[in-house]
């Protein structure tokens, strides 16, 4: 079997521009189903209960309905639902944040719960009030608590981002599909577009290890 | 914007066979890659270095790139790799499995380790060999941390199962997807779509909260 | 010096040796656990090893049943040395019964089936004879009524009492004791120690880690202390602990808070 690696090198430029969308990408993910996932988390956990139930149907509802169903329903049924139309990108950031960030609000929620309740009884025995609690005490503990999950969250949402090829968002996947396309060599190139994501997810899940086994011990009770 | 619903149900029969082969695809993926996850967790707990090595380099690799590259790569790689021609079915379940193995393998390493070594030693100051220690003592205490994560695999991969639609295997995606180009009735059968996989999905997500909270193991 | 076991009528000749180590020593990377230790067991004895923390003495037992591997030296069961071959490792297993100090009674078996585990696994019993063992056991550490219950619905001391029993389900020559009640509370401690008196006036050759230095005032033949990998001092509990020869052994015995 010869290997046709000049397919892969003369591209290279247009691989790496695929992976600089994915990284975008993924960095607008992480951050905002971050932001939303601890909103809901934290609107389940201390919310009104009608709130609470709206939170929690969303979420396993997300749990229940694969990235795919609802990328594709975001870029096509959307626009024509609602007269949004948005582009590849910025549909995909939308579908992919809302699906993530049913992940996060329950490794939230876990992390929260797993705070010992002495803990707080502590913040209240010296007349904390309830939001100093939740601030000073328990989402400092949560936090480190929940560093493993949100490492594999985070591979998470960069392999996701791959999945957006379908929507033709040009992340590296998509470029990798048009160079095979292109070049005839498809082995050569998925095969090297394999080991790019792995050299770009194993140093985030790897790192994350690293911090938590450094700053764990802030996080045990 | 008028919406024929209709649609929905006229493509019922199709979309029946479309989620049979979801579950279908989801059933021989664990039926391959439960055992085999076994497999690769004593060969990557096994005492010769290349072999735990190679084992190690195959699961780090699988849990750190997307699935559905595994499932384009499978599609170009398995025909040249082997000389035959798969069917985009074998196709996606080999992918499938590839992926799954590697997850499994991590699920039943951890759930070995969690069990204390002091419980491997009673057993062999009793006389035992390591192998009837590890099937009386260590395993019989390791499937019940194993269950609740095994099941919520199976969830992920009842999910997953979605991707290999874009190697045009007629899983419940694909046929929607296909009914959706031919009819042009978009929203209708996207709609359809996320509400048959929530409808199968949901019930599954409860069940293995169920699971979860009766074996799961509190630290 | 030996001390002849505290059951045998007076003028018998020495009992053989049952346990023989040799020059054993123990090394992890830089630390030393075992600095060459020498020291002969005899049938029927209780030998008590006594020391600090990290002196050796839970290695030096566990290198007696191969749950640790030594470095170099020798250890001899019965005139035999100790097998690098699973099986025959497996047979001597069979004569030596172990308790630890967490009891580790396996969680998914009642009393009654962590005894009958050993002789039905390993001996290949039927399981009514394994069960008319395991319940006359039971009745001899005095926990008969307790039968079904499993390790989580049982004290701390009657974990111990039946981890006892399991090792003597096997029916071993020699029992070996890895610090057995430094896990309990001290209510609890002396239940143990009384099963162990007992074992001990039947006749049952035993080498017991502990720190419970009455029970080795009391029951012991032989005392051996322990310092950095070495045994310091050894002999009879009399010698021991009222007239200790060494500085080092007067050292550890005062940092205990023992005067006698």
């Amino acid at each position: 079997m010869e290997l046709n690696l000049s397919a892969v090198l003369d591209s290279w430029r247009f691989l790496l521009s695929g992976l600089g969308v994915t990284l975008l990408l993924a960095a607008g993910v992480t951050v905002l189903s971050m932001v939303a996932g601890t909103l809901l988390a934290l609107g389940r956990l201390y919310g009104p209960r009608w709130l609470s139930a709206i939170i929690i149907f969303y979420i396993d509802s997300m749990r229940a309905i694969p990235v795919l169903v609802v990328l594709v329903w975001v870029y096509f049924a959307l626009p024509i639902a609602t007269g949004l139309n948005l582009p590849p990108f910025w549909s995909a950031l939308l579908s992919l944040s809302a699906h993530l960030a049913a992940y996060v609000a329950e490794v939230v929620r876990a992390g929260i719960q797993s705070v010992r309740p002495g803990q707080v009884r502590a913040g209240m025995a010296l007349g904390m009030s309830r939001s100093q609690i939740l601030r000073k005490i328990v989402m400092p503990q949560a936090v480190v608590r929940m560093l493993p999950a949100f490492g594999s969250l985070l591979s998470l949402a960069v392999k996701d981002t791959a999945i957006a090829t379908v929507i033709a968002v040009p992340e590296l996947m998509r470029r990798a599909d048009a160079v095979a396309g292109q070049t005839y060599a498809p082995v050569e190139v998925f095969t090297t577009v394999m080991i790019l994501y792995f050299l770009v997810i194993f140093p985030l899940t790897r790192g994350i290890d690293m911090i938590y086994r450094r700053i764990s011990f802030l996080g045990r009770s | 914007m008028t919406f024929d619903w209709a649609i929905i149900w006229q493509s019922m029969g199709a979309l029946w066979q479309g989620a049979l082969v979801t579950i279908a695809l989801t059933v021989l993926t664990m039926l391959l890659s439960v055992p085999l996850g076994i497999v690769v967790a004593l060969l990557r707990e096994s005492s010769l270095k290349p072999v735990s090595a190679l084992a190690t380099a195959y699961v780090e690799l699988m849990r750190n790139v997307p699935i559905i590259l595994v499932v384009y790569w499978a599609f170009y790689v398995l025909p040249i790799l082997t000389g035959i021609g798969f069917s985009p079915f074998l196709t996606g379940v080999v992918a499938l499995v590839l992926n799954n193995t590697a997850y499994n393998s991590e699920t039943f390493r951890s759930g070995i380790r969690s069990i204390r070594k002091g419980q491997t030693e009673a057993g062999l100051a009793l006389g035992m060999s390591e192998g009837q220690a590890f099937r009386k003592i260590v395993l019989p205490q390791a499937w019940r941390r194993v269950l609740p994560i095994l099941a919520t695999t199976w969830v992920t991969l009842f999910k997953d199962t979605s991707l290999v639609s874009v190697i045009a295997v007629g899983d419940l995606a694909h046929t929607a997807l296909q009914i959706r180009s031919q009819s042009f009735r978009v929203i209708e059968m996207l709609t359809a779509m996320a509400a048959i996989y929530w409808l199968l999905g949901y019930p599954q997500a409860k069940i293995v909260d169920w699971i979860h909270r009766k074996y799961g193991v509190t630290e | 010096m030996t001390d002849m076991p505290a059951n045998l009528p007076k003028g018998s000749a020495l009992p053989e040796v049952v346990i023989e180590y040799r020059d054993v020593r123990k090394q992890y990377g830089d630390f030393t656990a075992l600095a060459g230790v020498n020291l002969e067991v005899r049938r029927g004895q209780v030998v008590c090893l006594i020391g600090p923390s990290g002196s050796g003495k839970s290695t030096l037992l566990r290198c007696t049943n191969g749950l640790e591997t030594m470095t170099s030296g020798e250890v001899y069961f019965d005139g035999m040395p100790l097998s690098k071959d699973p099986r025959k490792t497996r047979l001597i297993r069979q004569r030596m019964g172990m308790v630890f100090q967490n009891f580790e009674l396996f969680p998914h078996k009642t009393a009654l089936g962590n005894i009958m585990m050993g002789p039905m696994t390993v001996l290949g019993l039927s399981e009514e004879k394994a069960r008319a063992r395991a319940e006359a056991l039971l009745a001899k550490v005095g926990l008969s009524e307790k039968a079904g219950n499993y390790p989580a619905n049982l004290s701390g001391g009657q974990q111990q009492r039946v981890a006892i029993a399991r090792a003597l389900a096997m029916e071993p020559e020699v029992m070996l004791f890895d610090e057995p009640t430094s896990a309990l509370d001290p209510e609890t401690i002396g239940e143990v120690l009384n099963v162990m008196k007992r074992l001990a006036d039947d006749g049952m050759t035993m080498v017991v880690v502990t720190h419970e230095m009455t029970f080795a005032r009391r029951v012991a033949d032989h005392v051996v202390v322990f310092a950095n990998g070495q045994i310091v001092e050894q002999g009879p509990p009399q010698q021991i602990f009222d007239a200790p020869e060494t500085a080092r052994t007067r050292d550890f015995l005062s940092h205990l808070g023992w005067d006698g």
